[in-house]
């Protein structure tokens, strides 16, 4: 990888996933702003912009960089500015190597599910640091259960991702959705549930928001940040979403397969993961938010154990099919 | 995290929010659209100055005491040679403090001379909260949005003050009617008549009421005001009337509640 | 020297500096953030001689788990913000501590410096097929021997914690 790109190239790759990564979240964004006002049966932002407030985060991005940065006195300087940025990179790292047709990514790399995994298990470091810097008791508890979350919802994530690579036979996400055929849909239906609900605790989404849990916690570890920094973490929020609908479509819908899947391969990749980003906006309007021990006996008691059984059936199948 | 029930619970709630999300939104969109308000909104009160009598009720009954009058008396000379000045109480200030206001409502059912009402207008915010204390003049502006109230409900009683004004002239008793017998007996003999009259159909209104000097000339007329003072018309009993045919007398008890 | 040579190196020292900076570091959360430094920078080190799948494994589950656990710890037990002398050695303590790595240091040295040699820094690709081939025949037993060991470790932990339970069921 990368050793036979052109410098024009990679600069290039660079800037299309950069441009990918700012304008994506956006428009997940403006969706949430819009799916939760409707089904709280509100219109939601209107104005700015004009036609039905498509401009909105633009003018909130606007405001955030027009406020005050506030350091908490007690906080520890150098971890509490560095935070955000670690929490949001790992993120853009990720996103690179995240396929939409099998000539459309970022940089393919030979075992870029791995990539992905890694980099969003460090980006939960920035949330972690956060929490601790803030010298703020509400951000502490926010930062300790995001840890327990991470640990305890990692590991049905990573079987999941065992489960549709050792069914593809590779580890690359272009030759898992290469390899995809529309039967896998039901043979790894339990893996892609576990994924699904793995990424929307790794991303800390309600129903799996106990480390953020505003109404209690005050946004946990985000509780002293203000101004940019703090629209450093919405945008890591909405970048995970991104992230994990993308990959959710890479890896268990079938990316690019469909009609004309030669020039508009990216389309399909994108349009299926569509719905799955409703899906995690549904999920935050529909479910309230599960209780810290409810959160650890479902990753513990049911997404582990389905795991490993979809482990065991994908293995199964693999031998089968030889 | 009980395990039955578990899961149709989710799926409930996941078709909730679908359903609402199907159905249009019930935001108005205020700047640009009116809201529809309901009547008898409570959105600003609005003071008739002519009915004010400085009477306080309403600035004592206040929770929040964000109700300030101020007033003076003024002195009316006698109208006939020899005849007993009367004195009035002229409002100098009417304010409410709608920084402090709760909308409560308090003042506008205790004002006896209907000098308050509640206006449905809301759009009176300001950037500091000092602005907040309207004075009289701006109260007065916001009468002209003061909406005529909603009719009452099909079989409902009627309202107060028909109900006293169709009541029929009270009998004179015989110790108190001036000792004519056939006043009496005219009185009793007009009772059934009046009272057939339908609710406020051809009743004269209050402004084009014959005055009592008018009436004086029937004695039992005389005698069923002397007997009922304080009507709830309020129209003065004794003879000399107010220059002003707009302001109401002062009640019985002004006099004694000055202010400062 | 290549630009291998320049990131090898790069990786090396800030693996080091990590390294020191976390056992020297008198904030305790900033010794264990030290600590992904270190590991990351070893992953770096992984990636520039071409051991892509043990770099990310590493970036995995040392600095996504396993410092994400100490820092659990952290911040469960007491986590000062700013110097603490709570867990300070004593000198004699750090001097046999210096000794021992020192004396560790130089048999690694001694044993990897002659099979090192001088030439460039030379990228050996791996591929992922040959890698888990490998893991998974000729070092199976040795993979399983570990996990068993985590497996004990993991048995032992819990009967700490229960054991723990009980008591103070007992003293309640």
């Amino acid at each position: 990888m990368g050793a036979a790109m052109s410098v024009w190239e990679v600069v290039l790759r660079s800037v299309a996933v950069l441009a990918a990564f700012l304008v994506l979240p956006l428009l997940v964004g403006f969706m949430e702003h819009k799916v939760m006002a409707h089904m709280q049966a509100r219109l939601g932002p209107m104005y700015a912009g004009g036609f039905h407030g498509w401009a909105q985060l633009i003018a909130d991005a606007a405001k955030f960089v027009q406020k005050d940065d506030l350091l908490p006195t007690a906080a520890d300087k150098g971890v509490f500015r560095l935070a955000p940025s670690l929490a949001l990179i790992p993120y853009l790292v990720a996103l690179a190597v995240v396929p939409l047709s099998p000539s459309i990514v970022g940089a393919d790399a030979p075992a870029s599910a791995v990539v992905v995994l890694a980099a969003t298990a460090v980006g939960v470091l920035g949330g972690l640091m956060a929490g601790w810097a803030s010298a703020n008791k509400y951000s502490l508890l926010g930062g300790l259960r995001s840890a327990a979350q991470l640990i305890a919802y990692e590991l049905p994530m990573v079987l999941a991702v065992a489960s549709v690579a050792l069914a593809a036979g590779t580890l690359s996400l272009t030759g898992i959705a290469t390899e995809w055929r529309p039967w896998w849909l039901l043979w790894q239906l339990p893996a892609a549930f576990v994924f699904l609900a793995g990424g929307c605790a790794e991303i800390q989404r309600p129903p799996f928001d106990m480390p953020l849990a505003d109404s209690e916690i005050v946004f946990g570890p985000y509780t002293e940040y203000s101004g940019l920094r703090f629209a450093l973490f919405l945008l890591a929020e909405y970048a995970g979403i991104v992230l994990m609908s993308l990959l959710m479509s890479v890896m268990f819908l079938g990316a690019w397969h469909g009609p004309w899947s030669g020039p508009l391969g990216w389309l399909w990749t994108i349009l299926k993961a569509v719905p799955i980003a409703f899906l995690f906006l549904w999920f935050r309007n529909s479910w309230p938010r599960l209780r810290e021990d409810q959160l650890q006996r479902f990753a513990w008691l049911v997404l582990v154990p389905l795991a490993l059984v979809q482990l065991l059936i994908t293995a199964v199948g693999v031998v089968m099919m030889r | 995290m009980s395990e039955r029930g578990f899961l149709p619970g989710v799926f409930k709630g996941l078709g909730i929010t679908m359903k609402t999300m199907a159905r249009p939104a019930v935001t108005h969109e205020y700047p640009d659209a009116r809201p529809d308000l309901p009547p008898r909104s409570r959105g600003v009160i609005a003071l008739v100055e002519e009915n004010c009598t400085s009477c306080m009720l309403c600035a004592r009954e206040c929770p929040d005491w964000c109700i300030y009058i101020e007033g003076h008396k003024e002195t009316i000379p006698a109208t006939t040679p020899g005849g007993r000045e009367r004195q009035r109480n002229v409002l100098d200030r009417f304010a409410i403090d709608y920084a402090l206001c709760m909308y409560c409502g308090i003042c506008v059912e205790v004002c006896p001379f209907d000098a308050l009402y509640w206006s449905p207008q809301f759009e009176y915010a300001e950037f500091d909260i000092q602005d907040l204390l309207h004075e009289k003049e701006r109260l007065g502006q916001w009468v002209q949005t003061v909406p005529v109230p909603p009719a009452l409900d099909e079989r409902a009683p009627d309202a107060a003050e028909v109900v006293s004004a169709n009541k029929p002239p009270r009998v004179p008793r015989p110790a108190a009617a001036a000792g004519d017998a056939t006043g009496a007996v005219s009185a009793a003999g007009e009772a059934p008549v009046r009272r057939e009259r339908p609710a406020g159909g051809d009743r004269p209104a209050r402004a084009e009421r014959p005055a009592p000097e008018a009436a004086a000339g029937a004695p039992t007329d005389a005698t069923t005001d002397a007997a009922t003072p304080a009507t709830r018309d309020a129209e003065p009993a004794a003879p000399p009337e107010p220059p002003e045919p707009a302001v109401p007398a002062e009640p019985p008890v002004a006099p004694e509640e000055e202010t400062s | 020297m290549t630009a291998l040579d320049v990131a090898l190196v790069g990786f090396g020292l800030l693996a080091l500096a990590g390294a020191l900076l976390a056992v020297t570091t008198r904030h305790i959360v900033h010794a264990a953030l030290w600590l992904v430094v270190a590991l990351g920078s070893l992953a770096g080190v992984y990636l520039v001689l071409g051991a892509e799948i043990v770099a990310l494994v590493q970036l995995l589950v040392y600095v996504g788990a396993i410092v994400v656990l100490v820092l659990f710890a952290l911040m469960v037990t007491r986590s000062p913000i700013g110097p603490s002398r709570d867990h300070a050695t004593s000198p004699a303590h750090r001097g046999v501590a210096a000794v021992i790595a020192a004396g560790l240091v130089a048999l690694l040295l001694a044993v990897l410096l002659p099979i090192a040699g001088s030439g460039a820094v030379t990228r050996q690709v791996t591929s992922n097929r040959a890698l888990g081939a490998d893991l998974f025949g000729t070092w199976a037993w040795p993979f399983e021997l570990l996990s068993l060991l985590l497996l004990a470790s993991l048995v032992a932990a819990l009967a700490i914690a229960r054991s723990r339970a009980v008591t103070g069921k007992e003293d309640a």
